[in-house]
């Protein structure tokens, strides 16, 4: 028995088709599935972190080749994959650059969920493992970051492992096994290594999850209502996969001015040192994308009688965590901030508050620093914990279209000119 | 799945307006798949032998004055084994002998294991040294140098390289007896001599442009 | 609203702490390798190096660079050789199962001035002279920071306390180096008959060394032309697709 739409397709296809229905799934989950019409160039970044993530992988395998988790060797090796392995410096800067652009990628597509409601029922679910897909890519970040073993790699890894003795009783020997010695050392380069390649997987894993939660409801769209009928909806193939493609192609152009231009522009000089356990560098910054947390955990201060370092582990780790509970911190019946007046200025605060945070993480805890930096991570918590069940009951929404097609056709110049009759398979 | 049901596709997939959008796409994915091709390049060329490790290969000056007559050293090149042996006129005499000679597989070296410098009796450019890759051309192991006639190996040995895996002999000239497992005589590598007791392995005397690539098998 | 986002961040560059004797700004510079089109001056590069071999090397290691990498300025298999045989290098163990120094090759590492670290230390007064094959990336400023710090010696003002055998350079961090001045012009005869001012040294030196840091920045640009032209091209051909096949949809 063929699957639906195999018919026209050749004997081969029917053949692998009959016995695993491959062909059937991708006319499916492509060509059959609907998706909202009027999608704007926000939504493209889901496909891009998918395509991020492949690039990682497959840089990372063949630079994982040459590279040698040793600390004898670690640094040497990553110079020689710069100088002597054929096409080993653009391996390097596409891994290199190819993480803050995953990055980028991913806190545009997280933003865009925030700002269009896109946590809300019944995309729950959705939401929660994309937060669990963060928190993996950060653990990956963050080991990968230690293996070229610079100082920068060396320090930062003592510093966030140093934040686990922060826990009460167990913490000191947390630390201690994390570590796999006295200090960070081989012991820990080696683990940080088998870990680094073992995390990508696990995040695949979660992104297959995520995309069958996606499938179940479809996508969610700037107007935040609901698909009422065909009228609303095409079909992803061949309108979103054109349209993937071409924001895949200014994307890739952004990526390559940097990896062959500016490679080193996201980057910080002292992780071209070779890592020295006897001297701290002048200023441990970790990565850009971890400034905001960073930020975070140092502005707290002793609270009550928690003292401040493991005040500031939680605030950091509930930075991330609240994130999991929006959509029931959320109380508003309105997804989208097109329709939420209120909302949508508290979100463009929250994009500042985050920029700030970011500001703050990349200087010393001085002067204005700590003050701004407090501020900002009291907002940030406020602006979930409070403002987002207090607007939801207090803002008077917009009033919502009635349909997607009816809002699209009243701003097309046009009539709807689009022939509804099915394609004869 | 709630939306299985009204997914009639408003599909404008029709090929109407078609030459056009048809180009277009098709154009488009001939670019995207030159870009794809294009961008496998550097993955699989970093996965050549990088620039250290080229260079690690690079010819290798062995002074020979202090080899003795009837001594062999090895010396690494390539990551291969070389037999490089200093013979005695008397071993020299051995090689030409018709008992010698009617026991091997190839003795004018037919086979394509040596370069033209070394196609001769003595498969050298000096006949006193023998410059040959020590490595059985049966499976690869190493032969054990056993210059002695006679002996263990039986009254009719004339002296050469025995093969402890599965029993290949060779002569003083590495070349293979007929009979025994290994299919070839052992190669010659590039070798010249650079003094008169200096040779560098893996540099052809001017004129030939011999490359170990090219022979049957190593 | 604006207004008050700009205030913040004012307020924010404000807030810089101004430490005691920061190092001086940098003065403008611009480097033939500067830009998306940016080359190594081989000539420059050349000098450079004659001023590595001849000053810097008594000091300062390069354990990243291979004889073989001079290729990359320029200089033919033949001077390679030279360069690399007129090193001793340490090999072995030998047969007797000890080290030995021979003529170095291409294939060889440059050779370090001292054995190890603790070496270099009990040689000049405790301090390290940092290897150079990467200073120019390991360094904010890069070949700028370089080119200035060599040049930037000076008396220290009147009233500044300085640290037992340390030196006042007004471009680097705390302007109290260890390093002695190296240059002072006319340390090498250059090649090429260029005029070795101190200036002109310290430009080729820091040519040399932003070479050394990353030799392969030449393939790296011109790389990146082929492929941002093919990603236009092929982004165009997209764009225009999309078009097409939203079209009946508008």
């Amino acid at each position: 028995m063929t699957g639906p739409g195999t018919q026209s397709q050749s004997k081969l296809v029917r053949w692998i088709d009959y016995r695993l229905p491959i062909f059937t799934f991708m006319r499916h989950e492509l060509n059959e599935y609907p998706t909202p019409r009027n999608l704007n160039y926000w939504w493209n970044f889901g496909s891009l972190a998918g395509i991020m993530l492949v690039i990682m992988m497959v840089t990372g395998i063949f630079l994982a080749m040459q590279y040698t988790p040793n600390v004898s060797d670690a640094f040497d090796s990553v110079e020689r994959i710069m100088r002597d392995v054929n096409f080993g410096w653009l391996l390097r800067y596409l891994h290199m650059n190819g993480a803050s652009f995953f990055f980028i990628v991913v806190y545009v597509h997280l933003f865009r969920g925030l700002y269009y409601g896109s946590y809300k029922e019944p995309r729950e679910l959705l939401w929660m493992l994309g937060v669990i897909i963060l928190l993996l890519m950060m653990a990956t970040a963050f080991m990968g970051y230690v293996l070229p073993w610079g100082q920068m790699s060396f320090w930062a890894a003592t510093v966030i492992t140093n934040l686990f003795s922060a826990l009460p009783v167990v913490g000191p020997k947390v630390v201690g096994w994390l570590w796999g010695g006295f200090a960070v050392g081989n012991p820990t380069l080696n683990r940080f290594y088998s870990l680094h390649y073992l995390l990508p997987f696990l995040i695949v894993g979660v992104v297959g999850l995520h995309l069958i939660a996606l499938h179940q409801h479809g996508s969610n769209n700037p107007l935040g209502i609901d698909r009422k009928g065909p009228q609303d909806s095409i079909p992803f193939h061949p309108y979103y996969t054109v349209k993937d493609m071409f924001g895949l192609g200014v994307f890739l152009i952004a990526y390559a001015v940097v990896v062959f231009y500016f490679p080193n522009l996201l980057g910080d000089t002292q992780n071209y040192v070779p890592a020295n356990p006897l001297q701290t560098p002048p200023e441990i910054v970790p990565e850009w994308y971890f400034l905001p947390y960073y930020a975070i955990l140092r502005s707290v201060p002793d609270i009550l009688f928690i003292p401040a370092k493991l005040a500031g582990v939680l605030c950091l780790f509930g930075a991330i965590g609240v994130l999991f509970f929006l959509p029931w911190l959320d109380t508003s019946r309105v997804r989208s901030a097109r329709f939420r007046p209120v909302f949508k200025w508290v979100f463009w605060l929250l994009v500042i508050d985050v920029v700030a945070l970011g500001v703050c993480g990349a200087h010393r805890p001085e002067g204005l620093y700590i003050i701004v930096g407090r501020l900002a991570t009291l907002y940030y918590f406020i602006h979930f914990i409070v403002l987002f069940p207090v607007i939801g009951w207090l803002e008077r929404p917009l009033p919502l279209p009635t349909s997607i097609s009816a809002a699209v056709t009243k701003t097309s110049s046009g009539p709807l000119a689009a022939a509804s009759s099915v394609e004869k398979r | 799945m709630a939306d299985a049901a009204q997914s009639k596709p408003m599909d404008a997939h029709i090929h109407e307006s078609g030459t056009r959008r048809d180009f277009l796409q098709i154009a488009a994915t001939v670019v995207g798949g030159i870009g794809a091709a294009i961008a496998v390049w550097p993955l699989i060329d970093s996965m050549n032998a990088a620039k250290d490790t080229l260079a690690a290969g690079a010819p290798l000056d062995i002074d020979l004055s202090h080899l003795q007559p009837g001594q062999q050293i090895v010396v690494l090149w390539r990551s291969r084994p070389i037999f490089i042996v200093n013979r005695t006129p008397a071993e020299l005499k051995t090689l030409q002998e018709s008992q010698v000679t009617g026991l091997l597989r190839d003795s004018q070296s037919e086979a394509n294991q040596q370069p033209d410098y070394a196609k001769n009796w003595h498969r050298s450019i000096k006949p006193e040294f023998a410059v040959l890759v020590g490595i059985c051309t049966h499976l690869g192991c190493i032969p054990e140098f056993k210059p002695a006639p006679g002996g263990d190996l039986g009254a009719a040995w004339p002296g050469g390289y025995f093969c402890p895996c599965h029993g290949s002999r060779y002569d003083l000239a590495g070349r293979v007896f007929a009979g025994v497992p290994a299919p070839y005589n052992l190669p010659v590598p590039p070798y010249n001599f650079i003094s008169d007791s200096v040779i560098r392995i893996g540099e052809n005397p001017a004129g030939s442009a011999f490359n170990l690539n090219s022979i049957e098998q190593l | 609203m604006r207004a008050a986002i700009f205030a913040g961040f004012a307020l924010l560059a404000l807030a810089a702490p101004a430490g005691a004797q920061e190092a001086a700004p940098l003065p403008r510079q611009s480097w033939s390798f500067d830009g998306p089109f940016g080359t190594y001056d081989r000539a420059a590069a050349q000098r450079g190096f004659q001023v590595y071999e001849a000053v810097c090397s008594h000091c300062h290691s390069m354990h990243l660079l291979h004889y073989r990498d001079l290729a990359g300025i320029g200089y033919n298999e033949d001077e390679i050789k030279a360069v690399a045989a007129s090193k001793q290098v340490t090999d072995g163990p030998n047969d007797q199962g000890e080290m030995f120094q021979r003529p170095g090759r291409p294939a060889d590492a440059f050779v370090a001035p001292f054995a190890n670290e603790q070496a270099a230390r009990a040689a000049l007064n405790g301090a390290l002279p940092p290897d150079l094959s990467l200073i120019i990336k390991a360094r904010d400023g890069g070949a700028s920071y370089v080119d200035a710090l060599l040049q930037g010696y000076k008396e220290p003002p009147a009233g500044m306390k300085m640290a037992e055998n340390m030196q006042y350079d007004e471009y680097f961090t705390g302007r109290q180096i260890a390093m002695p001045p190296p240059l002072a012009g006319n340390d090498v005869q250059y090649a090429d008959g260029t005029k070795p001012t101190l200036t002109q040294e310290a430009h080729d030196v820091a040519t040399f060394l932003a070479w050394a840091s990353e030799p392969t920045m030449e393939e790296r640009k011109y790389t990146g032309a082929k492929v941002l032209i093919f990603l236009l091209v092929m982004t165009g051909v997209l764009y225009g697709a999309k078009r097409q096949i939203w079209a009946d949809l508008h």
